[in-house]
């Protein structure tokens, strides 16, 4: 009776997830967005999706939202004007930043665009010391004087960020209580509200990107509350989080910076349940755009949160999953430099004019044109029907490149996609060997658009054993939307050594993160049995500058909690760094907390095995070009919605679907599990 | 051992082991950075890690420091001279820092190198460096006044420890507890490295790795070579001057700059060495030519052995640019930075258009130093951004380091948690920039207070010449101390008083084109924003603001 619904709107597409609680059924929808009033795709979207199963805005049970409204706001400076209050002796320091500069050889690179410009950012006397204590107290009067300069400039929205403003908060909340007085209507970010964590640029600019985009992100929200609430929606929608989670609208309009890496991160959680349910636990996540690649590692079924990362060279701390991206894609152009290589990437086509094969206008190849050329993409049509494609065009395109090359045309075309894996091999190094994880030990689950075309090979250059498709690779991230919790991630820095006389500080710390996370769950209205609360804590030698995460045991802070953080920290440095260093100091640094609310999750079931006989399955017969042969082989080609689980294909085969195509190479064997997920392995 | 025989390879193939290659130096460089101690490495990451191939040559490095692409060149040389071929093993490492018998360019940035080897061959070298900030408050008379010299030793012989050797590099370590896990650090990096390289070799074989490697080293000389063809043949001059706030009096450094079908010459001039720490051994100039070229003709060129085979550098020997035994050269930076600026002045003559107005021209070095009750010293150094040179088409970049250093800050939360210093601002300069159609960037003003006594130095250059405009842009303001007392910007060396502040300030960098060109609008904005002040702008623009 009850439905649940997941819309992930996207630059081109909004997609519609739909799940009946009842019968385990999945719908997908997808309708154009409307970047210009993106609540309107989303409207119509669930309207029409509901639609197919003759249920209306009341019979949903949950809405969950992903949106990249944030994202798009700050890449392309369309946030409000900004004003900052600062640190006597600091105001420069936002454009200062780490003193590096952006590139190390290209003088042309630039900074960033500044987010508040100078004559904004005001500076007030007042200094904390490096232990909280109060060197200079806050001037209320000069205070008064700079928001009262301010008023007449018509900013929208006010950054605060004191130094040291994590380790006492007292400056910045008797800051914001002035700043209600003197500038009612504006909207305020404080650095402790936002990142209260160490290390003043990273957090400054996290409160400048998070009030630049606050007034953005609080309008957006209001219209697709209404616009929600005309078709009748009667419950609380959620939004997405770059933690994976979700959390209500409320909460999302006053730290829209939490949302900015949030587009990939639902496709990660909906790997994560996929692999729980088909018993993968150790997955290398694989989402592949036009433009980019995704990738992401789950050990034990659990992606790790990362605290910081650059988004257009603006510095971000936010808890968020750590996903890895690299500008490597379908659109991706293939170039020979002057050295005479082949490179591929990072500039892309984009979806207009798109790649050659589109026949729009472009004439340099793409890795989409490459695929063309091998016939591993049909070479006649894709997106089910939807869109012809030209290999004339796109042979001459990447005959061209031959020419350079001095390599024939099959070659070349098989160069770039051996070219393009290396660039997403390099990816994953960067999330599993870079971080003591050997990507043996990992299937690689591939979605997005073009994944399951590349992820065979890119398995085989990584020699991963298994690459596992889901049943709909181009919706991931939408389906995700409904495998996912309510979550919020607590954070406070509290730099002490790991011994006994921290014991009281960490407890104190600890209940102040729990004080929060139950404000939270309350707001959230969330029911006792369902609030469920993980620590870590974040360390590091005394002296170092980087820090592990290490899980905190469950129970009060004691003796034994330190020994087991001990113990936890010193395998996280052997996996990361290769020793240990005995006899050193451990610090503290930060203290985390996750609260989940956790809620009722679409739950799959699975089918019967219909034996191994895929040629039901089976559309047709396509050569297709194999490195392996060095010649087209020909290639049985099966419709994925008719593939039934038990079925087996043996490779080279090519499976097609609405939204992917996947490659089976010669050596492999696809099979289909009970989920309808596709299995590849190399061949026993 | 004899080397693998040479063998063809596709281009596809060299791309994709490229990347491999790439993907070992950079993970090399995150270990290193995030195992270390010394502020100096972990947050400024003044360290860089490269891979060598079996023959010495820089195969690939990761992009942390450009000064560095010196640092290493004499290091696998230096090993060879001291060491014969079959006594070198697996697990051996060496470390080195000296700039005559080490193959590095200053002692601080100590050398860890170790041969890795496949199938009982030598195939390549996994070396890095990492700037130890230690040997502080010295002499610089000669070389012998500045820290402890290392001719290539082996502080591990075939896995196991040199343990007397490691206390003896200690006891002349004024924070030995830094340089030992400093060490560590470096030593896990290398480990790294040789595991991965390894494990490459296990995937595509040796050879082929090898030439991949070679052929990568002919793709950069190719794409350098193509270059430099597209730059009219002639020889290109330039002049600038050079002073210091530790050397009393300027000295003038030049270059001639031939360029001749697809190479060029590089031929610098300069007074005698000094008895100062202001001399270059040839690995510096060399990685101060490298860089600048490269940064002007393709920033994306690789910066492997092969970029160097088209470029020929000269100085005269026992030059400052080019300095014997027994010069110092600990603050090698400074004049490295001029020969940069040189370059640049010379190839703005050859590609009109193409080149930027001098940035600060500095590697503005701020050192303190003292000790705690117990008598432990500590050390604490760190470099200060200034303007960027304004570009054809924009702006200069503002609060950045220039030329061969790009060195992070040190966040204020980090350095008053862990020294008796506050720092009482940090921002840039009004009106430093020079003016021109396009401004200069800003230089930096970073003012302290010493909680309690401690001895501060300062390593500054631009005191007594400013960064130069081009094309009709203006030149920038240069370098001022101010150390709260009676001393003027040519000090060096101070003793400071609890509560006493000390102040400096960076230059700005050079404006570009006509400041009559520049539009009223950007004028206008840069009076709001205080970054020139109405009456500079009067007087250069002639604007009524």
């Amino acid at each position: 009776m009850a439905w649940r619904i997941g819309v992930d709107s996207g630059g081109t597409f909004t997609d519609v997830c739909l799940f009946d609680e009842d019968s385990g059924k999945v719908e997908i929808w997808k309708v154009s967005s409307t970047p210009d009033d993106p609540s309107r795709g989303i409207t119509t979207g669930v309207v029409e999706g509901l639609d197919q199963v003759g249920k209306t805005a009341k019979d949903l049970s949950f809405l969950g939202h992903g949106t990249t409204v944030a994202t798009n706001a700050l890449i392309e400076l369309r946030g409000v004007k900004t004003g900052l209050i600062v640190s006597d002796g600091f105001r420069d320091l936002l454009e200062i930043g780490r003193q590096k500069r952006p590139n190390l050889y290209d003088m042309n690179a630039d900074k960033p665009e500044q987010l508040v410009s100078r004559d904004l950012r005001r500076e007030v006397p007042e200094r904390m010391r490096y232990d909280g204590t109060v060197d200079v107290p806050l001037d209320e009067a000069a205070l008064r004087a700079e928001l009262r300069a301010l008023a007449g400039q018509d900013i929208k929205s006010l950054a605060v960020c004191f130094l040291y403003g994590f380790l006492n908060t007292e400056h910045e909340e008797l800051a914001k209580r002035v700043i209600a007085e003197e500038l009612p209507e504006v909207f305020v970010s404080t650095s402790h509200d936002v990142a209260p964590e160490f290390r003043e640029f990273e957090r400054l600019s996290t409160t400048v990107v998070n009030a630049y985009l606050g007034p953005v992100m609080q309008r957006y929200i209001r219209r697709l509350k209404e616009n929600l609430a005309e078709i009748g929606l009667e419950i609380a929608p959620q939004l997405t989080q770059s933690n994976g989670g979700v959390i209500g609208f409320d909460t999302a309009a006053n730290l829209p910076v939490r949302t900015v890496l949030s587009g990939p991160s639902t496709g990660v959680v909906a790997a994560q349940a996929i692999g729980k349910m088909s018993g993968f636990d150790n997955i290398i996540t694989f989402d592949v755009g036009g433009t980019s690649s995704d990738v992401a590692l789950l050990q034990n079924g659990v992606c790790q949160l990362t605290g910081e990362a650059d988004v257009h060279g603006y510095p971000i701390k936010a808890p968020m999953l750590d996903i890895h991206t690299v500008g490597a894609g379908g659109g991706s152009i293939a170039n020979v430099d002057s050295g005479g290589l082949l490179k591929v990437g990072p500039r892309s086509a984009g979806a207009h004019p798109g790649p050659v094969c589109y026949g729009l206008g472009s004439t340099e190849p793409t890795v989409t044109d490459a695929n063309i050329v091998l016939q591993t993409l049909n070479p006649v049509e894709i997106l089910g029907g939807r869109m012809k494609v030209r290999r004339d065009l796109a042979v001459e395109s990447v005959q061209r490149l031959a020419d350079k090359l001095g390599l024939d045309v099959m070659e070349t075309a098989q160069g770039i996609i051996s070219v393009v894996t290396a660039n997403m091999a390099k990816a994953i190094r960067v999330i599993s060997v870079q971080r003591g994880h050997d990507p043996r030990d990992y299937a690689l689950m591939a979605f997005g658009g073009a994944g399951p075309l590349h992820a065979a090979r890119l398995a085989r250059e990584l020699d991963m054993g298994q690459v596992i498709v889901p049943l709909t690779p181009g919706t991931l991230c939408a389906l995700g939307l409904l495998l996912t919790d309510l979550r919020a991630d607590f954070a406070i820095s509290r730099l002490l050594p790991l011994d006994d006389s921290a014991l009281t500080s960490i407890d104190a710390g600890f209940a102040d993160l729990m004080g929060q996370a139950a404000a939270w769950f309350d707001a959230e209205d969330i029911a006792g049995d369902r609030r469920v609360m993980t620590r870590t804590a974040d360390m590091r030698y005394m002296g170092q500058n980087y820090e592990l995460s290490v899980a905190v045991p469950a129970g009060p802070i004691t003796s034994e909690t330190f020994k087991a953080l001990e113990e936890g920290f010193e395998a996280a440095h052997r996996q990361r760094f290769g020793f240990v260093a005995e006899g050193e100091q451990i610090q503290l640094v930060t203290l985390r907390l996750e609260a989940a609310g956790v809620v009722n999750k679409a739950q799959f079931k699975p089918q019967p095995d219909e034996g191994p006989d895929a040629s039901a399955a089976q559309i047709g017969t396509r050569d297709v070009y194999m490195a392996e042969a060095a010649d087209f082989l020909p290639c049985a080609v099966y419709a994925r919605d008719k593939l039934r689980p038990g079925n087996v294909i043996q490779g080279p085969a090519i499976v097609e679907q609405m939204d992917t195509t996947t490659v089976i190479l010669p050596d492999m064997t696809g099979s289909v599990d009970s989920y309808l997920n596709l299995i590849l392995e190399v061949k026993a | 051992m004899t080397a693998p025989e040479k063998m063809a390879i596709d281009p596809i193939t060299v791309e994709v082991i490229g990347s491999a290659l790439q993907s070992i130096v950079e993970e090399m460089g995150e270990a290193l950075v995030r195992a270390s101690y010394s502020t100096n490495i972990k947050e400024r990451r003044d360290c860089s890690t490269a891979l060598f191939d079996h023959r010495g040559n820089t195969l690939c490095q990761a992009e942390h420091i450009p000064m560095h692409l010196g640092s290493f060149l004499g290091v696998i040389p230096a090993i060879r001279a001291r060491f014969e071929m079959a006594d070198i093993r697996p697990g051996d490492v060496f470390m080195a820092n000296d700039a005559y018998a080490g193959g590095a360019t200053h002692l601080p940035d100590i050398v860890l190198a170790e041969p890795i080897f496949v199938d009982g061959g030598l195939v390549a070298w996994a070396v890095n460096t990492a700037h130890h900030s230690d040997f502080a408050d010295r002499g610089h008379e000669h070389i012998y006044q500045e820290g402890i010299r290392i001719p290539p030793v082996r502080l591990y012989r075939e896995g196991v420890l040199n343990q007397d050797l490691q206390e003896m590099f200690l006891l002349n370590c004024q924070v030995p507890r830094e340089r030992i896990s400093d060490l560590r650090a470096q030593m896990s990096a290398n480990r790294l490295c040789v595991q991965r390289l390894r494990d490459l070799c296990t995937k595509y074989g040796a050879a082929k790795v090898l030439a991949a490697g070679d052929a990568l080293q002919d793709y950069a000389e190719r794409k350098m070579r193509a270059a430099i063809e597209a730059i009219p043949d002639g020889t290109y001059s330039f002049e600038d001057q050079f002073d210091s706030n530790q050397w009393s009096g300027a000295m003038t450094f030049k270059v001639d700059v031939t360029v001749t079908g697809d190479e060029m010459l590089l031929a610098f001039d300069g007074p005698p060495q000094v008895r100062g720490g202001l001399n270059l051994i040839y690995t510096s100039l060399l990685a101060a030519a490298y860089f600048t070229v490269k940064s002007v003709l393709d920033p994306t060129v690789l910066p492997n052995a092969g970029l160097a085979r088209p470029l020929t550098v000269t100085a005269p020997k026992g030059s400052i640019l080019n300095c014997a035994h027994p010069a110092a050269v600990e603050g090698r930076i400074a004049a490295s930075q001029r020969v940069t600026d040189l370059v640049y002045g010379a190839l703005a003559k050859a590609l009109p258009g193409k080149v930027m107005a001098a940035g600060n021209g500095c590697c503005t070095g701020a050192i303190f130093n003292g000790a705690d009750e117990d008598g432990n010293m500590w050390v604490y150094l760190e470099t200060i951004g200034g303007g960027g040179g304004a570009r054809p088409g924009a702006d200069g970049l503002s609060g950045i380091h220039v030329g061969l250093t790009n060195t992070s800050n040190l966040p204020v939360e980090a350095l008053e948690l862990e020294y008796p210093l506050t720092l009482l601002r940090y921002e840039l300069v009004d009106d430093s920039a020079g003016l021109g159609e396009f401004r200069g960037g800003m230089g930096v003003r970073r003012v302290y207070r010493a909680e309690k006594a401690c001895r501060f130095t300062v390593e500054s250059s631009r005191v007594a010449s400013q960064p130069w405009g081009l094309d009709g842009g203006l030149s920038a303001r240069g370098t001022t101390l101010d150390f709260g007392d009676e001393r003027t910007s040519f000090a060096g060396m101070v003793d400071l008083k609890p509560g006493q502040i000390v102040s400096i300030t960076t230059p700005g960098g050079g404006g570009y084109g006509d400041p009559a060109k520049r539009p009223e609008a950007a004028i206008r904005r840069d009076i709001a924003e205080g970054r020139v002040s109405a009456e500079l702008a009067r007087a250069t623009y002639g604007l009524d603001a």
